[in-house]
């Protein structure tokens, strides 16, 4: 079992009466990346200016490599600039009044290295991220892919143990996003550093992170490797922020089949037949949010049989298109079945529009425990 | 009037915006001619008192005759008034910007970037100066600070034993005091905004990487402030030299020479044109070459410190150390520049003879009786002022707007060096542009009319107005009024249904400002009054040697109305008053 790099425990920042993290704990090992992702105002912003010293936590602990760096008890708060940290901020914050150079050179002058040592390291990392040539131009000079390198190069020239991310490819148009992100990696394999990655982003998020962790008004609402939060979301939060239709209604039947559990949700004038997914044990009653990725809607001309039954075999629903959107090699649709509306995304099969077929498998939908209205704790 | 294209606006509905997008270079339409128009009048206005200073000042005589020569200029060389004049001038300008500097940085600085509480109520209060009159405010400080009659002057003798006593305030450094609490404003709106909307990043990353606090500041924090604080001292130190009313009121009545006030004597039986002119030529010259040097400096070297996805840099949390230090120096300010002098005018206009002590028992309305409603150059003061400035506030936005409209609107191209051009009067003295106006119109008769002095006040400063809109103006999307055209609305319609309100924020602010200086203004109307358009600030000077309570029962009106309209102007949402560069 690997150490734990970076230990967060019970972390809580309150901006007036606002709690913008709310008692938030998390580990992330040495060398790894983990994404804080989420919607705008989660907390993850905060997270990340709390460990950098940014901010002061009301209560908590922060524990980098080893040291402590705040503990609310036991009152100790390290200043930033003794954290040894790296920091990469979304508006990049590279100072105009500077050169490259001095941009990047900036946390080796302060660390009082020599001239001749500093112009070396400098140098190195600017040809790591590509900027060699540009090293002694104003930075006001500069686009804004090469500020976003020259941000990263000034957090990595110290060699800080912890890099923080805020944000950082916002700016950026999606080719140079894809770019910089396989650079990241290979930059992140190369020097050993561990990285804290805050980002909207879901695709930047899965792309570069080795734990994941989705936040929500102030707390951790799933966490874990990529794979898994994909494949299983565990809250409607997360399966809604990662774009899954969601459909709010209660147990109408339960049942098992080959040792899993599977419930009939009844919602608003349809009822669909889905796998258990948090391991909950539901009962009739019970509000639960049914949720089907779009790939998993099937959408497809009426057919002139229908078939219906208990047991759970392909599920058909009818339904009536009200958009559609072609996307080139696929088409994206808004069908209306019974009062809700579901989001599918499927290949592209030719026109289709007014009355269809809705075809979903049961194993494809994800009943879960709504615990929360409107993902807010319960 | 409206002509040949007129056609094309209907007809050109549908293309409207291919139209706009091909600039024809010439199109008599209303549209084009009215701005125009008002560009031009601004440059006449410009050039009308430079070129006329500096031809008198080749003159020899007055007669008509053009007999060039250098005889004023080398007369100034060899007078040692002129040089000791010249010498507490640059002293003056450079003191008031050092003192305002740092004043202006430091309020600038606690109120944007540490969690003082009580920061609201002191934003307000730090620009309270910026409203009065500075020889009201010279003449409040003299009631404080006279050597033997000041009202501090003789708290601190016997307080302290006659140890410390008061610095001699008839003194250049008495001039440099006065003006510096005056200008210190300035500074404070000129760096005030910059330090706001820094990008938090910016000095965060800064300490992120290893730098302390110290280190940020003096590393980061004040060289991104610097090219927004040398913007103002440049314009701070030449209109700090160039002002009238305090070396008026502090220096000339103990024979300190300063050019202004030399100006003026040049002016003063027996007139010497020659002279005056040779001092305002040379005056003129070095200003704008330092307003020239301002504008060039701001487009070098303006650091976008503000960028779309920084953040506002996070208040110091001052301990309380620090919390005593910042209060106390808020406190101290606001007691020199506003308490103090209010209250010293208020003592003397209420007393019936000031001898330098107030007595509460004997105080009296009698002064304020006697100015309103017995004194009749007093009354007739009053209205002129109230003419002047509503006439020449008119005028200015009137004036400034059109041209704003010109400039963004109208032509990129020339906009380049049209609208700083048309900026220059705004670093030239006062006195500078009414001796331009004297001497222009002396044989016309607009001489010793009203009028002369509402046209020298608008060519003052319609340069603000145009500043104030021009910046407004940069903010409207043109698309807007681009979407009326194309609606089928004529020019006349899309100004007066579009444009004009979104406009009226910055109008109204323009003309509440204009208001508000030209009330003040002393510089050209000193020179340019006669009898019975006497100004509100004329009459306070006129009457300076004669009984102190009438002349401070004016002063109290002045700074009433001043107050009045600076409080007009915070309903008003007077954010334009931080659009100085």
């Amino acid at each position: 079992m690997s150490q734990s790099f970076v230990k967060v425990a019970g972390l809580t920042k309150r901006f007036g009466p606002q709690t913008a993290v709310n008692a938030v704990s998390l580990d992330v090992v040495e060398r790894q990346t983990l994404a804080l992702l989420g919607p705008s105002g989660c907390g993850k912003t905060t997270i990340l200016r709390c460990l950098a010293g940014l901010e002061k936590p009301e209560s908590g602990s922060i524990e980098i490599d080893g040291e402590v760096v705040f503990d609310g008890e036991r009152g100790i708060n390290l200043m930033p600039e003794q954290r040894r940290l790296g920091i990469v901020f979304q508006s990049y914050a590279v100072w105009p009044h500077m050169t490259v150079a001095e941009n990047v050179g900036f946390p080796l002058k302060v660390r009082k290295v020599a001239k001749p040592e500093m112009r070396a390291r400098v140098t190195r990392i600017l040809e790591l991220v590509g900027l060699g040539a540009v090293i002694d131009k104003p930075a006001t000079q500069l686009s804004g892919g090469q500020q976003q390198r020259v941000a990263l190069a000034r957090a990595l020239v110290h060699e800080p143990r912890l890099v923080l991310f805020d944000e950082p490819m916002s700016n950026l148009d999606a080719q140079l996003r894809e770019q910089v992100r396989l650079e990241l990696k290979v930059l992140q394999a190369r020097l050993g550093f561990t990285a804290i990655y805050v980002t909207h982003d879901q695709s930047e998020a899965f792309a570069l992170a080795d734990q994941i962790i989705i936040m929500n008004r102030g707390h951790i609402e799933a966490s874990g490797p990529p794979k898994a939060i994909f494949h299983a979301p565990q809250t409607p939060f997360v399966a809604r922020f990662l774009g899954l239709n969601a459909l709010e209604g209660s147990v109408a039947r339960t049942t098992t089949a080959e040792g899993a559990s599977y419930a009939e949700v009844a919602v608003k004038g349809l009822r669909i037949w889905g796998r258990v997914g948090n391991g909950a044990a539901l009962r009739i009653g019970d509000p639960v949010v049914a949720c089907v990725r779009r790939e998993h809607v099937g959408v497809g001309p009426v057919k002139s049989s229908r078939t219906a039954s208990d047991e759970p075999p392909l599920q058909s629903f009818a339904g009536k298109v009200r958009t559609s959107s072609f996307l080139g090699l696929a088409e994206e649709f808004s069908v209306e079945v019974g009062n809700v509306e579901l989001r599918a995304v499927q290949p592209y099969l030719g026109t289709l529009s007014g009355d269809v077929e809705v075809t979903i498998y049961p194993d494809h939908c994800i009943v879960l425990a709504d615990s929360y209205l409107d993902g807010r704790p319960g | 009037m409206a002509t040949v294209t007129q056609g094309t606006a209907e007809t050109g509905r549908a293309e409207a915006g291919a139209k706009t997008s091909r600039r024809p270079v010439l199109r008599l339409t209303m549209q084009w001619i009215i701005p125009a128009a008002a560009v031009l009048v601004g440059l006449i206005l410009v050039a009308g008192p430079i070129v006329s200073t500096i031809w008198r000042s080749l003159l020899g005589s007055d007669n008509g005759f053009v007999d060039f020569t250098l005889a004023n200029y080398s007369g100034l060389l060899f007078d040692r008034s002129v040089r000791e004049g010249a010498a507490n001038t640059i002293l003056t300008g450079l003191g008031v910007t050092l003192l305002s500097s740092l004043l202006g940085c430091t309020l600038a600085w606690i109120i944007a970037r540490t969690d003082l509480p009580g920061r609201r109520t002191f934003e307000i209060v730090n620009l309270i100066p910026f409203f009065f009159s500075p020889y009201v405010g010279a003449m409040s400080w003299l009631y404080l600070a006279a050597p033997n009659s000041g009202i501090l002057t003789k708290l601190i003798q016997p307080a302290t034993g006659g140890w410390l006593s008061m610095p001699n305030i008839y003194s250049v450094g008495g001039v440099v005091w006065v003006l510096s609490l005056f200008y210190t404003p300035y500074i404070y709106l000129f760096v005030i905004g910059p330090m706001r909307s820094m990008d938090g990043a910016l000095e965060d990353a800064a300490r992120v990487h290893g730098a302390g606090f110290w280190t940020t500041t003096r590393a980061i924090t004040i060289p991104l402030l610097l090219p927004s604080l040398m913007s103002g001292a440049l314009i701070v130190f030449v209109t700090s030299a160039g002002l009238f009313d305090v070396p008026m009121s502090i220096a000339a009545p103990k024979g300190i020479h300063m050019i202004p006030t030399d100006i003026f004597k040049a002016v003063q039986y027996p007139t010497d044109f020659g002279r005056a002119s040779a001092l305002a030529a040379i005056m003129m010259l070095v200003t704008i070459g330092f307003v020239v040097i301002q504008q060039r400096y701001l487009k070098r070297r303006r650091f976008d410190t503000v960028s779309g996805k920084g953040y506002r840099p996070r208040p110091v949390q001052l301990r309380w150390v620090g919390k005593t230090l910042a209060m106390g120096i808020q406190i101290l300010y606001f007691l020199t520049a506003a308490v103090l002098p209010i209250m010293a005018l208020l003592m003397v206009s209420l007393s019936p003879l000031w001898t330098g002590v107030f007595r509460p028992a004997s105080a009296t309305l009698s002064n304020f009786n006697y100015v309103l409603f017995d004194y009749s150059l007093a009354q007739s003061a009053l209205a002129n002022s109230l003419f002047i400035a509503t006439v020449g506030a008119t005028l200015g936005v009137g004036l400034g707007g059109l041209q704003a409209y010109f400039v963004r609107r109208q032509s990129s191209r020339l906009s380049g060096f049209i609208e700083p051009i048309l900026s220059l009067p705004i670093g030239i003295p006062g006195i500078i542009i009414g001796l331009g106006f004297l001497i222009l119109l002396i044989r016309t008769p607009l001489y010793s009319t009203i009028w002369i002095i509402v046209i020298a006040c608008v060519a003052h400063f319609f340069p603000m107005a145009l500043r104030n809109i021009s910046a407004m103006l940069l903010s409207i999307n043109p698309e807007l009024e681009q979407s009326a055209r194309a609606s089928g609305a004529n020019w006349a319609q899309s100004m007066r249904l579009v444009l004009l309100p979104l406009l009226l924020p910055a109008l109204t602010a323009s003309w509440l400002l204009l208001f508000i200086i030209l009330i003040r203004e002393l510089g050209a109307s000193i020179l340019l009054y006669a009898q019975g358009t006497e100004t509100l600030s004329v009459a306070i000077v006129v009457l300076s040697d004669q009984n102190f309570g009438y002349v401070a029962a004016l002063a109290v009106i002045q700074v009433a109305m001043l107050l009045l309209g600076f409080f007009m102007m915070r309903r008003n949402g007077a954010a334009f008053l931080g659009r100085q560069s």
